[in-house]
C-alpha cells in the first residue's frame, strides 16, 4: 500500500513541478499554441477550406494540427529535462522510475488538451462549425493520450542523441501513424453524424493503441532513462 | 574475429542451390497465369520476401527484448544487439523488394502502380519505422546507449509488423490474401494450380535458407565492426 | 476464352528489380567486410606502435 501511495506522490509531485514551471514561464504552450494557429491558417490557404470541402477535412485539419504541435511540446518537455540536468537529479531521487514517466506523461497529456481545448474554439469560431460534439472530445482525449504516452518514451530517446532536433518526428510518426488515422477516422465519423456502428471499430482500435503503447512504455521505459 | 565456420559454408552452398533451384522453377516450371499473363509470377517472390522481411523484423524484436533484459548481468549481451541490426537491415532490404514488386504486380492488374489501399499504406510505414530505427542509431556514438534505444526501438517499431500481416484480414481491401482466403473486394486474386504451389513453397523455402545465411553473414560483419569501433574507442583514449 | 494479358515488360522488370537489389546488397556486405577488415588491420598496427 505504501509503495502504491509513494508512486502516486512521486507522480502527481513530477505532473505539478512541470505545470507550476510552466505556469510561470507559459513558454510550451504558448509556442504550441502560436504553432497550431499557424499550421490552421497553413491548411486554409493549401486546401482551400470552402464549406464544401471543408466538412471532409476538418477532422483532417485538426489532428495534423495536434499531432504537429504535441512533437514541439514533447521534444521541449523533455529537452528542458536534459538541459539543465533535471533528469539526472529525478533518476536519482529514490521513486520508481515509472512515476517519473507516468508524471512526465501525464504533463504532457494535459498540455496536449490545453491545445486542444482552445483551438477547437478557435477552429469552431474561423470556420463557423461546432466542433463540441461529445464523441470527438472523447476521440481527443484517447489519441492525445495514446499520442503522449509513446511520445514521452521517445522524446526520452531523442533527447539524449546527437540529432535530436530532427529525431523525434521521425521516430514517432511511423509509429503513430496508425493511431493518428483510427483518431481522423472516428472523429469524421463524429462531425459527419455517422452510426456510432460505423465508429466503433475506430475507437476500439484506438484503445487498442492506447493500450498497446502505454503497457511498452511502462515495461521500456527503465532501459531508456538508466545510466 | 572467428574463422568462417564450415556450417556457414554448407548452408551458403545450400541457400545458392536453393535460390538457383526456386528462381528456375518460377521461370520454367511454374503454368502462366490465365488473366494476368507473366508478370504473375512476381508473386512467388513478392510474397518471399515479404515472409523474410517480417520474419527478420521478428529477429530483431527478439534479439532486443533479450537484450534488454541480460545487459544488466551479462557482460557478452552486446551480442544481442548485433543481431538485432542484422535483423533490422536485412529486413528493410527484403521489404523494399516488397513493395517495388508489389508495385510493379499492380501496374497491369490494378492499373495503377500505388493505391492507399490499408496493407500497402501499413507495410510502407512499417518500412518507414525500421528506416527511423537505423537513423536513431547513426545519432548515437556511444555503443552500451545505442544498443539499449536501438533495442527499445526494435520493440515499438514491431507494432507495425503485426499491424500489416493483419490489415488485409481486418480491413476492406484490394489486396489478395494468399493465406485464408480473399475479402470478394480483392482484385487479382487467382486459385494456384499444384504447380504453382509447389514453386510457391519452393520459393519461401529457399528463401528462408538464403535469410538464413545472410544473417549470418550480417552478423559477422556486425561483430568485426564492434571489434574495430572498441580499437577505435582505445587507440582514442 | 481471352488469351493472357501481355505482361512480360512487368515480368521482366519485376524479377530485374529482385536480381538487382539482391545483388547491390551482397555487394554491399562485401566491400563493408573488406573495409572493415582494412579498418583492423591498420589499427592493430598502430596499436602495436
Amino acid at each position: 500500500m505504501k509503495a502504491l501511495s509513494n508512486f502516486w506522490r512521486a507522480m502527481l509531485a513530477i505532473v505539478w513541478k512541470d505545470l507550476a514551471t510552466e505556469w510561470r514561464s507559459r513558454e510550451l504552450i504558448s509556442a504550441m499554441l502560436v504553432f497550431a494557429l499557424l499550421v490552421i491558417f497553413i491548411f486554409n490557404f493549401a486546401l482551400e477550406l470552402t464549406p464544401q470541402t471543408r466538412n471532409d477535412v476538418t477532422s483532417g485539419v485538426l489532428w495534423v494540427t495536434l499531432t504537429f504541435a504535441g512533437t514541439l511540446g514533447l521534444n521541449r518537455s523533455m529537452a528542458v529535462e536534459k538541459d539543465r540536468g533535471c533528469l539526472d537529479g529525478l533518476l536519482l531521487a529514490p521513486v520508481d522510475r515509472t512515476a517519473i514517466y507516468f508524471g512526465k506523461t501525464l504533463a504532457n497529456f494535459i498540455f496536449m488538451l490545453l491545445v486542444a481545448a482552445i483551438i477547437l474554439p478557435f477552429y469552431s469560431v474561423l470556420y463557423n462549425t461546432n466542433l463540441f460534439v461529445g464523441g470527438l472530445l472523447l476521440v481527443i482525449v484517447l489519441g492525445a493520450w495514446g499520442y503522449v504516452s509513446i511520445g514521452t518514451l521517445l522524446a526520452s530517446m531523442a533527447v539524449q542523441a546527437r540529432t535530436r532536433d530532427i529525431l523525434l518526428p521521425i521516430l514517432l510518426f511511423p509509429v503513430t501513424v496508425p493511431l493518428v488515422v483510427a483518431a481522423v477516422k472516428a472523429s469524421s465519423g463524429y462531425l459527419k453524424l455517422l452510426d456510432q456502428v460505423e465508429i466503433t471499430p475506430w475507437l476500439s482500435l484506438l484503445i487498442v493503441f492506447d493500450l498497446i503503447f502505454t503497457a511498452i512504455a511502462f515495461l521500456v521505459f527503465d532501459s531508456v532513462v538508466e545510466e | 574475429m572467428n574463422a568462417k565456420s564450415k556450417w556457414l559454408s554448407v548452408l551458403d552452398v545450400v541457400s545458392i542451390a536453393g535460390f538457383v533451384a526456386a528462381a528456375s522453377m518460377v521461370f520454367f516450371y511454374a503454368p502462366m497465369e490465365r488473366v494476368m499473363g507473366l508478370v504473375q509470377k512476381v508473386f512467388y517472390f513478392h510474397v518471399a520476401t515479404a515472409w523474410i522481411g517480417m520474419l527478420s523484423f521478428f529477429v530483431a524484436m527478439v534479439a532486443g527484448i533479450i537484450y534488454l533484459a541480460t545487459h544488466r548481468t551479462r557482460p557478452d549481451a552486446m551480442k544481442w544487439d548485433i543481431v538485432a541490426v542484422a535483423g533490422v537491415e536485412i529486413g528493410l532490404v527484403f521489404t523494399l523488394i516488397c513493395i517495388v514488386t508489389g508495385s510493379i504486380w499492380a501496374r497491369p492488374i490494378w492499373n495503377s502502380w500505388w493505391t492507399w489501399d490499408p496493407r500497402l499504406t501499413t507495410v510502407t510505414i512499417m518500412e518507414l519505422a525500421y528506416a527511423a530505427y537505423l537513423m536513431l542509431r547513426a545519432g548515437i556514438e556511444e555503443p552500451e546507449r545505442r544498443a539499449r534505444f536501438g533495442a527499445v526501438y526494435s520493440i515499438i517499431a514491431f507494432i507495425s509488423v503485426p499491424l500489416t500481416f493483419f490489415s488485409i484480414r481486418i480491413w476492406r481491401t484490394i489486396h489478395p490474401v494468399v493465406i485464408g482466403g480473399s475479402d470478394p473486394s480483392a482484385s487479382g486474386a487467382f486459385d494456384m494450380t499444384p504447380r504453382m504451389l509447389q514453386t510457391f513453397f519452393t520459393s519461401l523455402v529457399a528463401f528462408s535458407f538464403l535469410y538464413g545465411s545472410l544473417l549470418w553473414h550480417r552478423i559477422r560483419m556486425g561483430q568485426l565492426a564492434a571489434k574495430v569501433e572498441q580499437l577505435k574507442l582505445r587507440l582514442s583514449e | 476464352m481471352d488469351a493472357p494479358a501481355d505482361t512480360l515488360n512487368y515480368f521482366i522488370g519485376g524479377y530485374g528489380f529482385i536480381f538487382g537489389v539482391m545483388a547491390i546488397y551482397l555487394v554491399s556486405l562485401v566491400v563493408r567486410f573488406r573495409n572493415l577488415r582494412q579498418d583492423e588491420k591498420n589499427l592493430e598496427e598502430m596499436e602495436e606502435k
